[in-house]
């Protein structure tokens, strides 16, 4: 920031120099900046209204949180709507269980095979390796709903509706395609003297991927795993259509099938389990952000 | 110990020729340094000695072996590179010991290396260090220590020192002949800089376009350059070139008069371009008639103990470096003379040397 000023003042008073002025920076004025600040408040508070309402109507009473005149502020707090969770007839512990077990296993073998299908994509001399990327990346370009009906008939015909198996490779199907090009980015940001330098060392290609590329491209991957982790534990439509056992069933879809009824909705016991779906999301997210940063902005090796 | 010989080796990038006919010998413990402006091909050439490209034409010898089929990784040599190359997630302990964890040696041996090569090129207080934490000139000597502690048959360096700055540039330069001498491996070097090249080398290759111009130690290359391009390449500030025609026994151009021994005049098909490097220039004193240049100032370069002057002869321009006793002002008229054994005389057309 502060080399940016020096950087602008070098520039305006190399533009000013000819008028034989002192330089100035300019400022901008109080009123520009107290409309700056006024619409950027109101997007923070349009963007966070729902989360504090999430959290608000969590330790609401089931009363108070259906009551026709909302409440902005609880009028009493209560840990029931948590405890309920765990003690309650939805099996939470179960979806919880669930939704970590296959993001987490999804992410790690996802980014096992985009890390190779990345460098691949990046290094490879073969003479199909541009059609082939753009064949992954092709991929992409088709919704999530017309992937699920052919992946469906595979799964009932391997007999994996309802597994965990099914599940992870259906997760895995959709992220690879994207982690592939996502890491393919950040192997073309590294240098590849880096690489040769290995070789010389006398180690061969699989001895320089997992020796060298792999942890100087730890950022990277943490990202790459991180967004995979964060799709998963998102995604809607393949638990809802490829699971249909409350065993296996992950957070969203059970979440969205539990506390809806017919006559009532315990909008308490819902927000409460949502606030607790939402915190790995966060926590990920705070966890990796600093590599994240470095990951997303290129020449992310300011070691060589 | 290992000599290296290249024959016929040649490279194609898709249609662009990028190495043409390259024939090089490198004897046994030399030094010698490739050198060439940017894309002249003497990095590509350094590749293909590495086994990191492979030539499209030709075949590349260590000592009697053919290596172009050979891997990169199974080939003794050791390479740094301009911009280093240091593994970022390893200290300079790592980067140095990477190499020889590889050939599995006892862990004492590997120990003893690093901390010898650290010793040579005086990084033994940076071991612990990560390549982030060094400055240009540490790291320089670590990616140094690297290729030196495998004990190479081959030690290959691309422009290692085109990334420091000049004052750093002419102390690595010293240390890198005194690395080699400890080390004792064939050496070749990739330079852009001639005087890098001329300060190093056991020899030195010119190339231009993909071609090797001339082969040479640096007093051939400076004293018997075979074509323009080396000439003018060699030797700062660069030659100055004349176009003259041949009048008698005399070469004339505008402004230059050139009295040259009549077996020097008898390969030039009536034009010739002289090529007169500027330390051979001096100041008219009427005794040596023979050889006289005129022309008219157009840029004074003072520079202490001497001066640069820039003349305008005719359409074209000379420099040369004179001492400072005598002050030359802008557009001031001058009379320089030269020793005829120092012109040099080029075809026209052709840009190679005649006679």
């Amino acid at each position: 920031m502060t080399a940016r000023r020096t950087a602008a003042a070098a520039k305006e008073s190399h533009v000013t120099a000819g008028t034989a002025r002192a330089p100035r920076r300019r400022r901008r004025p109080w009123a520009a900046r107290s409309i700056a600040v006024v619409i950027i408040a109101l997007f923070a508070a349009w963007t966070l209204a729902p989360l504090y309402w999430m959290i608000a109507t969590s330790v609401k009473s089931p009363l108070e949180a259906t009551n026709l005149t909302p409440t902005l502020w609880p009028r009493s707090f209560t840990g029931a709507n948590f405890q309920g969770l765990f003690t309650g007839t939805v099996p939470f512990g179960t979806y919880l269980f669930n939704s970590f077990f296959t993001a987490i296993i999804a992410a790690l073998v996802a980014v096992l095979i985009s890390t190779l299908a990345g460098y691949s994509f990046s290094r490879g001399g073969y003479r199909l390796n541009g059609v082939t990327g753009i064949a992954v990346l092709a991929t992409q370009m088709l919704p999530l709903v017309v992937l699920i009906g052919p992946l469906y008939l595979l799964l009932l015909k391997a007999h994996l509706l309802n597994t965990y198996f099914g599940l992870i490779v259906g997760y895995t199907s959709f992220a690879i395609p994207f982690g592939a090009w996502m890491m393919k980015g950040f192997f073309d940001g590294m240098p590849r003297e880096i690489e040769e330098a290995a070789r010389v060392d006398g180690y061969g290609r699989l001895g320089v991927l997992f020796r060298v590329v792999v942890p100087t491209s730890i950022p990277g991957l943490v990202t790459t795993a991180v967004f995979i982790f964060m799709n998963t534990w998102n995604n809607l439509l393949y638990p809802l259509t490829l699971v249909s056992t409350n065993a296996r069933q992950t957070l969203p879809a059970g979440l969205m099938q539990s506390f809806t009824g017919t006559f009532k909705t315990d909008w308490g016991g819902m927000m409460a389990a949502a606030l607790i779906t939402s915190l790995p999301l966060v926590i990920a997210f705070f966890a990796v952000q600093r590599s994240m940063v470095r990951g997303m902005t290129a020449g992310a090796l300011s070691g060589t | 110990m290992t000599g290296i010989s290249l024959k016929s080796v040649g490279k194609r990038f898709g249609d662009t020729v990028v190495l043409r006919d390259c024939d090089l010998d490198v004897g046994d413990h030399e030094f010698l340094v490739l050198v060439g402006p940017s894309g002249s091909g003497k990095t590509t050439l350094l590749r293909i000695i590495a086994g990191l490209e492979s030539p499209t034409e030709g075949e590349v010898f260590f000592g009697d072996e053919r290596v172009d089929d050979i891997d990169v990784s199974d080939r003794d040599i050791a390479m740094v590179f301009q911009n280093y190359g240091l593994y970022p997630h390893m200290s300079v302990y790592g980067n140095m010991a990477f190499g020889l964890r590889r050939r599995k040696l006892p862990r004492s041996l590997i120990d003893e290396k690093v901390r010898d090569a650290a010793g040579l090129l005086g990084i033994e207080e940076l071991l612990d260090r990560r390549p982030r934490q060094l400055s240009g000139g540490q790291r320089q000597r670590v990616a140094l220590g690297r290729a030196i502690v495998r004990d190479p048959a081959v030690f290959l360096l691309d422009e290692p020192l085109s990334n420091l700055d000049a004052h750093l540039r002419v102390r690595m330069r010293a240390e890198i002949l005194k690395v080699h001498r400890a080390v004792t491996a064939t050496a070749i070097y990739v330079t852009h800089d001639q005087v890098e090249a001329m300060t190093m080398g056991d020899r030195i290759a010119v190339m231009n376009d993909g071609v090797i111009q001339q082969l040479g130690t640096p007093d051939e290359l400076y004293e018997r350059p075979v074509n323009r391009f080396v000439a003018s390449f060699i030797g700062t500030p660069a030659m100055g070139f004349l176009t003259c025609e041949v009048d008698g026994p005399q070469l004339r151009g505008a402004g230059v008069r050139l009295r040259l021994p009549a077996d020097r005049l008898k390969n030039v098909p009536g034009k010739a371009v002289c090529g007169i490097r500027p330390e051979h220039l001096r100041p008219h004193s009427g005794r040596d008639a023979g050889c006289v240049v005129e022309g008219v100032v157009e840029v004074v370069e003072p520079l202490g103990s001497e001066q640069h002057v820039i003349l305008a002869v005719g359409d074209e321009t000379v420099t040369a470096k004179l001492p400072r006793e005598h002050r030359f002002h802008h557009a001031e008229k001058v009379t320089l003379s030269v020793d005829p054994a120092r012109v040099h005389l080029f075809d026209p057309d052709t840009g190679q040397t005649i006679g």
